[in-house]
């Protein structure tokens, strides 16, 4: 074995700038791929800590049952109670792994500067709950972007009225931080109910659709102009580890069913759409790009040991004459294959490295599609799906040398020693 | 020379016909030849170009197999050996000089003569000493690191002398061995084969059309048309 391995690399040395050619067809097919796993692995990392931190999903978020196809309908029926939220929000804070409870009201109506007025959609939620699901919002690279900075919001805790309004609203009503804006909405029985509010910064919500329409008040503020003193439209539950999301719901579900509420319970994946639908682009790209760089591999090596195996058909005569079995002969070819493959994958994974290296220092930023504001262009290194991609070509590259392996085992020997 | 007829043969062809159909044309190759060859013979088959020497040489190498007839090798009938069980066979029991030495290019003169032993799985360790020693027997020990292309011809034919011999072989097979050499390296190169053969008592058989090497043999069998012409003794 350790002797076939020897002529096998050997054997890549006698053409080699055929096998060089090959090995480079291999890398950079591996390349693009590792560094466009990379690039999707960052987008999906981001796109969940924009969910979780920068929506403010959390990890999970928990329903009166009913509330997500009734809520609107009957929303004085579906928000949770007061002795409902409190109790809920004992149960749930006593887990392990539960970083925070945050009951949250969503409401919507109009905003106005006294001279104009729009329609304006707004989260009701505890200023301190806010900095807790911040944090973690953005990596260490991010945030020295400064690409980010303009998302922060901040609400007040000693002062309820403060509310921060999305960049597209504060411009559409040419308001400024400081100055005050009036709000005007229905109460759960559908009366009308105004209250002044003071503007805090605004901030980016992150989508050009929802980046002049959305605002964040104080859960207090929300309770009182919808008159749902201690109600909530739904609890958002943080954890101290997102791998846990699954398993978590799963026990607070079986939990708060035993104890007698009636609720449901969604993961932050399975509310956000967009993170979902970003996830399915990305990773039909990948298929497409993976299969592209598949078939090149399979070509480039059956083709390249296609050739080889004509180069030296004599020396598989004279191998066989001297006691090499032709399953021997098999497996020479296709070690020489997975060597080549092999070798052309590390260098892949060096060529991924320095471009990604590149990229990540060169601070390059574009505008994603339905995007209000550029992101940075960042590669990750997904090492689940590098392994993988490894694992697959060396294989695939292995196997592509089989056919001519084959041919060449199969050859007479008398007719592979008279070969010219 | 020695009665090498008093062993008992290791080799023994009954009847060996073999035919080759090219197009609509039918060539026989070999017409009943029937022969034995004894352990430790240093056995010349020679004749004119077509006559049959190195299709005779494939059969008795366990390379081809006739069309009709047996070939017994050290009591065993090859028929009802597959492939696998044939290369075996050859492995343990034949070595090969090829006209054009066939070594390995890109293997060392040692690499190339542990090749045989390490594809009969003999440890590494054991196949390097026994090929250096082999390569001392060839008079080639300071070339044991030397590539194909670094050797003369007649050291590349001394090191597949050595290749052929480090198994220790029943039988060498050499076909043409002196053919693409000079006198002086063909002088060598028979004595080489000669020396082995008288002092290992390893059996050679080989084709050629060298009256040198035919004036060293013990044994010589004259094909023309696929016929033995003419086995004859020397004295």
């Amino acid at each position: 074995m350790k002797n076939l391995f020897k002529l096998a690399l050997r054997g890549l040395m006698r053409n080699r700038r055929r096998s060089m050619v090959t090995m480079l067809a291999i890398a950079f097919g591996f390349a693009a791929i590792v560094l466009f796993a990379g690039y999707t692995h960052n987008v999906y990392d981001g796109l969940g800590r924009q969910s979780i931190h920068g929506e403010m999903l959390g990890h999970l978020t928990l329903y009166k049952k009913g509330m997500r196809t009734e809520g609107k309908l009957d929303p004085e029926r579906y928000l949770l109670t007061a002795q409902e939220v409190a109790a809920i929000s004992k149960l749930v804070s006593a887990e392990e792994h539960v970083k925070l409870v945050a009951p949250r009201l969503g409401m919507s109506g109009l905003v106005s500067n006294g001279r104009a007025s729009t329609i304006f959609i707004a989260e009701g939620i505890e200023p301190e709950a806010v900095m807790k699901l911040r944090e973690g919002s953005l990596t260490e690279t991010e945030r020295k972007s400064g690409m980010f900075d303009n998302m922060w919001m901040r609400l007040d805790k000693d002062r309820p009225e403060v509310a921060s309004l999305s960049d597209g609203l504060v411009e559409m009503l040419h308001l400024k931080e400081g100055e005050q804006a009036q709000v005007l909405v229905n109460t759960l029985s559908g009366q009308a109910n105004a209250a002044d509010i003071t503007l805090a910064k605004s901030f980016n919500t992150g989508n050009a659709g929802s980046n002049d329409k959305f605002a964040f008040v104080s859960l207090e503020l929300a309770r009182t102009l919808l008159d749902a003193e201690g109600r909530a439209q739904r609890l958002t539950i943080l954890l101290d580890d997102e791998s846990r999301t699954a398993a978590m719901r799963d026990s607070l579900q079986a939990k708060l069913t035993a104890a007698g509420f009636e609720v449901e319970i969604l993961t932050w994946q399975e509310l956000s759409d967009f993170y979902n639908q970003v996830h399915g682009m990305f990773d039909m790209i990948f298929g497409f790009i993976f299969n592209i760089v598949l078939t090149v591999v399979i070509m480039s090596v059956a083709n390249s040991m296609g050739m080889t195996v004509i180069e030296r058909t004599r020396e598989i005569g004279t191998l066989r004459a001297i006691g090499l079995k032709r399953s021997g002969v098999i497996r020479l070819f296709t070690m020489e294959s997975m060597l080549l493959t092999l070798l052309g994958c590390v260098t892949g994974l060096l060529i991924a490295l320095l471009v990604r290296w590149g990229i990540n220092l060169a601070n390059i930023s574009y505008v994603p599609p339905n995007s209000a504001s550029p992101v940075p262009l960042l590669v990750d290194m997904d090492v689940g799906r590098t392994v993988f991609t490894f694992i697959l070509m060396g294989l695939v590259g292995t196997l592509a040398a089989y056919m001519p392996a084959r041919r060449a085992a199969k050859k007479d020997i008398i007719d592979a020693l008279g070969h010219v | 020379m020695s009665d090498n007829t008093s062993h008992p043969p290791i080799l023994k062809l009954r009847n060996i016909k073999r035919r080759f159909q090219l197009g609509e044309t039918t060539i026989d190759a070999l017409n009943n030849i029937s022969l034995d060859i004894h352990a430790g013979e240093f056995l010349a088959v020679w004749g004119p170009s077509g006559s049959g020497k190195s299709t005779l040489m494939n059969i008795i190498g366990l390379i081809d197999a006739p069309t009709e007839g047996e070939v017994h090798f050290d009591e065993q009938d090859t028929r009802v050996l597959d492939d696998d069980a044939l290369t075996e066979f050859r492995s343990k029991k034949l070595g090969f000089v090829f006209q054009n030495f066939n070594l390995v290019p890109v293997l060392s003169a040692l690499e190339n003569v542990m090749l045989p032993l390490q594809i009969q799985g003999v440890d590494e360790h054991e196949a390097r000493e026994r090929a250096a020693a082999a390569l001392v027997d060839v008079g080639l020990e300071r070339f044991k690191d030397s590539l194909p292309d670094k050797l003369s011809g007649g050291q590349r034919q001394r090191v597949a002398i050595a290749r052929a011999l480090v198994v220790n072989p029943k039988l060498v097979i050499a076909d043409e061995p002196t053919a693409n050499l000079d006198s002086e390296n063909s002088r060598m190169v028979v004595e080489l084969m000669r020396e082995m053969n008288r002092a290992r008592k390893v059996t050679f058989v080989f084709t050629t059309h060298d009256q040198r090497l035919l004036d060293h043999v013990d044994r010589k069998i004259l094909l023309r048309d696929g016929n033995i012409v003419s086995d004859e003794v020397m004295a």
